[in-house]
C-alpha cells in the first residue's frame, strides 16, 4: 500500500486534530509518522489518484488543520511514497535539513497576492499620462472612428501604454508589500495576472500586511488585487527559489 | 453584478480559493526525489499562456475601440473605480473582452478539474463545454 505524504511537522506535536480525512474517495484517514523528532502527515495513497477538484481540496485542507497548530512544511500536491518506511527513511535522512526548515519557517504564513487591470481605469489612467494618445483618439473620434490604420496605430501605441503599465505596476505591488514581509517569492509565472507574487508573513504580522496591501489597492484604483491568505508556506518550504526581503529566508520581519 | 471580487481578503479554506492558489498546490511545495508524483495529465492546460493584453492586430482594434467609447473628459475627474461607470461600460465590449480573457484562465482550470472528473467522456464532448463554462463561471462569481 503506498503512502500518500501532505507535508511534515514537528514531531513534538501532539495535537492534530482527531479523525482528519484526506485524499480518497472515500476520504483515507490520516495519520501522523514519527521519525527523528520530526512527524509526516501521511494517509494511504487511493489507487489512481488523479488532480482532481475534491483531492486537491482535500490536500489543502489536512495542510490548513495541520498548520492550525503550528508550522507545517507542505509537500506539493500529489507526493506518493512506496511505503510508510520510504517516508521515515527520508525525515530520519534529512532530518536537520527539515528541523531548520521548520525553525525559519515557524509562526509564518503565506499570503498570495495577484494584480490584474481594471481596463477601464488603465485606460483612462494611460491617456491621462499621454497627450499623444488622448489628441490621436480625439481625432479618431472626430473622423467617425477612423480609418483602419488609423485604428490600427492608435490601438498599438495604446497597447504599448498599457504593457509598460503592466510592468511598473507589477513592480509596485511589489515594492509596496514585500517591506511587511520576511520574504517574498514571484509566483508561478503563465496564468495571467500582470502580478502574482507570494509573501512570507509572520502570522501575528498579518494585519500589517493586509493594511497595506489595502494601501496598494487606494494608491492603485486602476487595479484590482486578488489576496489568498493565510496559506501553508508553499512557496517558501525551500530556501532556493524565494528571495528573502531582509537577509536570510525566514529572517525577522523587522527588516528593511 | 459580474464583477470579480477583488474587494475580499483572506479566506484561503475555501473552494472559491482554491482556484488562486491551484498553481501554489501544484506547482509550489516540497518535493521529495524518493516519491513519486502523480500525473498532472488533465490539469497541464494549466501551463498556457494566458497574457492579460497580448499584441496582436485584434487587440489593437479592441483598444482604440475601447478608446473611442471613453469618456475623456469624464476619466481625470471621476474617479476610475465608480461602480456606475463600471457598470456602463461592462456590457459594451471593452472591459467585458478583458474579463474574457481573465476568467479565460479560470476555465481552463475548472475545464480541467471537469475534465479529471469526467475522464470517461469522450474527448468531443470537452469543446462545447469549454465555452459554455464562462456562463457557470460568471455565476458562480456572483454568488
Amino acid at each position: 500500500m503506498s503512502t500518500y505524504v501532505y507535508g511534515i511537522i514537528d514531531g513534538s506535536r501532539s495535537s492534530l486534530p482527531e479523525d482528519m480525512v484526506g485524499v480518497g474517495d472515500p476520504q483515507r484517514p490520516v495519520r501522523i509518522l514519527q521519525e527523528s523528532g520530526l512527524a509526516a502527515v501521511v494517509s494511504d495513497a487511493p489507487e489512481g489518484l488523479r488532480p482532481k477538484r475534491k483531492d486537491l481540496l482535500a490536500h489543502q485542507n489536512v495542510l490548513a488543520e495541520a498548520g492550525a497548530g503550528g508550522c507545517v512544511l507542505p509537500m506539493r500536491f500529489g507526493s506518493v511514497a512506496p511505503d510508510d518506511e520510504t517516508v521515515t527513511a527520508v525525515l530520519a535522512e534529512r532530518a536537520e535539513h527539515y528541523r531548520e526548515r521548520l525553525r525559519a519557517l515557524d509562526g509564518k504564513v503565506e499570503y498570495n497576492v495577484k494584480a490584474t487591470h481594471d481596463e477601464e481605469a488603465v485606460l483612462h489612467r494611460v491617456m491621462a499620462e499621454n497627450p499623444e494618445l488622448r489628441s490621436l483618439t480625439e481625432a479618431n473620434r472626430r473622423a467617425g472612428g477612423g480609418s483602419y490604420e488609423e485604428k490600427l496605430r492608435l490601438g498599438e501605441m495604446v497597447v504599448a501604454a498599457v504593457k509598460a503599465r503592466e510592468a511598473e505596476d507589477a513592480t509596485e505591488v511589489r515594492q509596496g508589500l514585500e517591506s511587511s514581509a520576511a520574504a517574498v517569492s514571484a509566483g508561478p509565472e503563465s496564468t495571467g495576472w500582470i502580478a502574482n507574487v507570494s509573501f512570507l508573513v509572520d502570522r501575528d504580522g498579518a494585519e500589517t500586511f493586509l493594511a497595506a496591501v489595502e494601501q496598494v489597492r487606494k494608491s492603485h484604483p486602476h487595479l484590482e488585487l486578488r489576496v489568498n491568505g493565510p496559506l501553508p508556506p508553499y512557496s517558501f518550504v525551500e530556501p532556493g527559489p524565494a528571495e528573502p526581503a531582509g537577509s536570510t529566508a525566514g529572517a525577522e520581519s523587522s527588516g528593511e | 453584478m459580474t464583477v470579480v471580487p477583488a474587494q475580499q481578503s483572506g479566506g484561503g479554506g475555501g473552494s472559491s480559493g482554491l482556484y488562486d492558489v491551484l498553481e501554489l498546490v501544484l506547482d509550489r511545495g516540497l518535493v521529495i526525489d524518493a516519491f513519486v508524483r502523480v500525473s498532472l495529465v488533465g490539469i497541464e492546460i494549466l501551463k498556457i499562456d494566458v497574457r492579460v493584453v497580448v499584441a496582436s492586430v485584434d487587440t489593437y482594434l479592441r483598444f482604440a475601440e475601447a478608446c473611442n467609447r471613453l469618456d475623456l473628459e469624464a476619466g481625470p475627474r471621476k474617479s476610475p473605480g465608480v461602480p456606475d461607470l463600471v457598470g456602463e461600460i461592462t456590457e459594451s465590449g471593452a472591459r467585458g473582452k478583458s474579463k474574457g480573457a481573465l476568467s479565460g484562465a479560470a476555465e481552463t482550470v475548472s475545464n480541467a478539474f471537469k475534465q479529471a472528473r469526467e475522464e470517461r467522456e469522450p474527448e468531443q464532448q470537452q469543446r462545447p463545454r469549454a465555452r459554455k463554462s464562462t456562463a457557470a463561471r460568471r455565476k458562480e462569481e456572483q454568488e
